[in-house]
């Protein structure tokens, strides 16, 4: 048995829903952006692997992931700035602490 | 080649530029009023170089990445003319942050660019690296006042939106996977020609469809993806909420246009699917927002949930261009033309809020008690932009509805028009608890409110929008009829 | 295929047969008495070389650290960038060139405002 498409999307797609589960359920802000990072990261393994099955030739998929790369290490640095600014107001990174505005 | 497209990247360069010289000229003077008038400059010349396009031949530029068509220079127009107003009517607001002025220009000129791309992109690619610019540079802004509540709004939205993101792209591969390719046009060559009869046929298919809607529906705010929007209008700084709730939403809405219409429009039953996934979230999404909105007592918030309603009934538009097949441009020059009414009305509500917030200190819907005594000009604005959100004469709401629903009806949408008719009469009651405060309430001082003349100079510009689109849309219909000719048909 | 994988396996088998190994050789050597058992507590302190620890893992670093973090995330990723450009160096000629020299004259930007803003100095 040979590894081919599907194993490389089986496998982005368990990274992609782990990632989504954590954004979803964890309550730490940090551990929030790591797991969109992982969600970023599985759409890039199912992008190159799609580049390298569907269309051999070129190199989409592969000039896509460095596209999405470069966009999650800038959301990365925003994203950890905010985290920062919200940590000196309010002392802490649970996001179920953040409940100012409601409904 | 690539050097001989450049000159039609000119709107978007030019303000880029202009974005830049800002940022280093913060860091070099004193004077931080210069900022505001280079950056209003950079968005006229940028609006200059589109206007000069508007009679140029439709083509795709960088390798099919951007689409330089009338479609596209419609919507830059209108996302310059809405980051000028924002940006004249901060300028009551800047004092807040008084050190950080040339950031707050400089990252709501790079959003503009973001947006424009955004709307010209006909490639995914270039979709979602506009989308990332557009979105980051608003993350930012959000959390600008960095107290409590702005730095909530921030993180909310950069998490959901840094989500729906991660969404959005994993829709976008699966469609790269399907057809081995990203531009939109050879999308469609491909999606035509597949040997399928419905979408269950293809369920991989189907899948990033919906993760597509999903993650635009977030930039949209359509149900079951507004969960951020009356948070995030309410601590943000409102000029950054009204941005948001404008410009965000027009460049939102162009690419569901494109995206939908240029790539997946093809097979008449993939078209009629996905017009039909949008009337059910279009009826969804107007009744809730304007169900919550009743409740509501942070007028920001109201206008929060007010801009989903409003959502909703774009969204009647973009249900009519699915199910019309591309039968006829009156879905999409309506979807257009409501977005420029919208823009104007909305811009104008929210700089009236500013102008009164910012003396009052206060947001809450009590506080405006008696305000057409106090500032007798605010409160009339105020009036004609709430007016103008229900659909009454003699404003621009009014024309865009009847607009709008009558493509609907035109193409069997009945059931939603007669939704959005009744949601429209809901609606009515939550505005004109304002207006009602406003003129009949006690005024609880004397105090004038004063505002700087760009803020006064912004609210009759958008006033005037309101009238004019109300009372001759003609000549404005006409753009937008012009501006989705592109589309064939 | 699968003769690929038997590698792999031999190599597992090794490996295990090393892990289980090593340990019983020692246990074993030190129950015949072959190695003496004397401890002192630099044997059993935690690192053998070096400095002592002083506090507590868990302490909080130095903010000032953040700020070239978050800078150099920001920049470092956008040199990947870099390689494409320079595996077809000349096909693309002068024309990438000064792609990337508009490239940079951006990023130059970021680096100014970072400097002025006084981000790079150590307060």
């Amino acid at each position: 048995m040979s590894v081919g498409l599907e194993h490389y999307l089986i496998l982005s797609a368990v990274l992609f829903s782990i990632g989504l589960y954590g954004a979803l359920a964890k309550r730490n802000a940090v551990v929030i952006l790591m797991c969109i990072e992982i969600m970023l990261n599985a759409v890039n393994i199912a992008l190159v692997a799609f580049s390298r099955y569907v269309v051999p030739v070129l190199l989409t998929g592969q000039i896509f992931a460095i596209f999405v790369m470069v966009v999650a290490a800038a959301e990365a640095a925003v994203g950890i700035a905010i985290i920062i600014a919200i940590y000196r107001s309010r002392e802490s990174v649970d996001v179920e602490k953040f409940d100012l505005m409601k409904w | 080649m690539i050097v001989s497209e450049l000159h039609l990247m000119t709107p978007e360069l030019s303000l880029l530029g202009f974005a830049l010289v800002v940022i280093l000229l913060d860091l070099f003077i004193k004077q931080k009023k210069v900022l505001a008038g280079v950056s209003i400059a950079g968005l006229i010349v940028s609006a200059g170089f589109t206007l000069a396009m508007w009679g140029a031949p439709t083509i795709d530029i960088f390798y099919a990445m951007l689409a330089v068509d009338r479609f596209a220079l419609f919507f830059k127009f209108l996302l310059l003319a809405a980051a000028g107003l924002i940006i004249l009517a901060s300028q009551d607001y800047v004092s807040k942050f008084e050190r950080f002025q040339g950031e707050y220009y400089a990252l709501v000129l790079i959003s503009a660019v973001g947006m424009m791309l955004l709307t010209a992109a006909a490639d995914l690619i270039s979709i979602y690296v506009a989308l990332e610019l557009s979105g980051i540079s608003l993350y930012v802004l959000a959390s600008f006042l960095k107290d409590q509540k702005s730095t909530e709004a921030g993180l909310k939205y950069l998490l959901l939106g840094a989500v729906a993101s991660a969404v959005l792209l994993y829709g976008m591969a699966l469609v790269f996977g399907l057809t081995g390719k990203t531009c939109l046009l050879c999308i469609a060559d491909v999606v035509e020609t597949m040997p399928i009869a419905g979408l269950l046929d293809n369920p991989a298919l189907l899948l990033g469809i919906i993760l597509l809607a999903a993650g635009f529906g977030f930039k949209i705010a359509c149900v079951p993806f507004q969960m951020w929007v009356p948070d995030v209008y309410e601590g943000a700084p409102t000029p950054i909420t009204a941005y948001l709730s404008v410009a965000s939403k027009a460049a939102g809405f162009a690419v569901i246009v494109r995206v939908f219409f240029v790539a997946l429009g093809a097979p008449s039953w993939l078209s009629i699917d996905w017009g039909i996934l949008f009337a059910i979230l279009s009826a969804i999404t107007m009744t809730l927002g304007n169900v919550v909105a009743i409740v509501q007592t942070n007028i920001k918030r109201m206008l929060g949930y007010s801009s989903i309603a409003q959502a909703g009934y774009l969204m009647v538009g973009l249900a009519t261009v699915g199910v019309a097949v591309g039968a006829d441009a009156l879905g999409r020059s309506g979807l257009l033309f409501f977005l420029m009414s919208y823009a104007v009305t909305n811009l104008g509500a929210f700089i009236a809020v500013i102008a009164i917030s910012n003396k009052i200190d206060s947001d809450l819907i009590g506080d405006y008690t008696g305000m057409g005594k106090r500032a007798p000009l605010l409160a009339v604005a105020l009036t004609l932009c709430l007016v103008s959100l229900i659909g009454l004469p003699p404003t621009a709401g009014l024309i865009a509805k009847i607009y709008i629903f009558n493509a609907a009806v035109h193409h069997g949408l009945l059931w939603l028009v007669i939704v959005a008719v009744i949601n429209s009469c809901i609606s009515a009651y939550y505005y004109l608890r304002v207006v009602k405060v406003m003129w009949l309430g006690a005024p609880v001082s004397e105090e004038k409110v004063p505002s700087s003349w760009a803020l006064r100079a912004s609210l009759s510009l958008c006033c005037l929008g309101v009238l004019l689109l109300g009372v001759i849309p003609g000549s404005f219909v006409g753009m937008a009829e012009a501006a989705v000719r592109i589309f064939g048909s | 295929m699968l003769a690929d994988y038997g590698y792999i396996g031999l190599l597992l088998i090794v490996a295990i047969l090393f892990t289980v190994s090593m340990p019983l050789l020692a246990l074993s050597l030190s129950f015949l008495g072959i190695i003496p058992r004397k401890s002192n507590p630099d044997k059993t302190s935690t690192y053998e070389c070096g400095m002592e620890t002083i506090g507590k893992t868990w302490v909080q670093f130095n903010f000032r650290y953040y700020l070239y973090a978050i800078i150099f995330v920001a920049l470092d990723v956008l040199t990947v960038f870099l390689y494409p450009w320079a595996v077809n160096l000349k096909e693309l000629g002068l024309l990438g060139l000064i792609s990337v020299a508009v490239f940079f004259a951006i990023l130059v930007v970021g680096y100014i405002y970072a400097w002025r803003k006084g981000a790079l100095e150590w307060k």
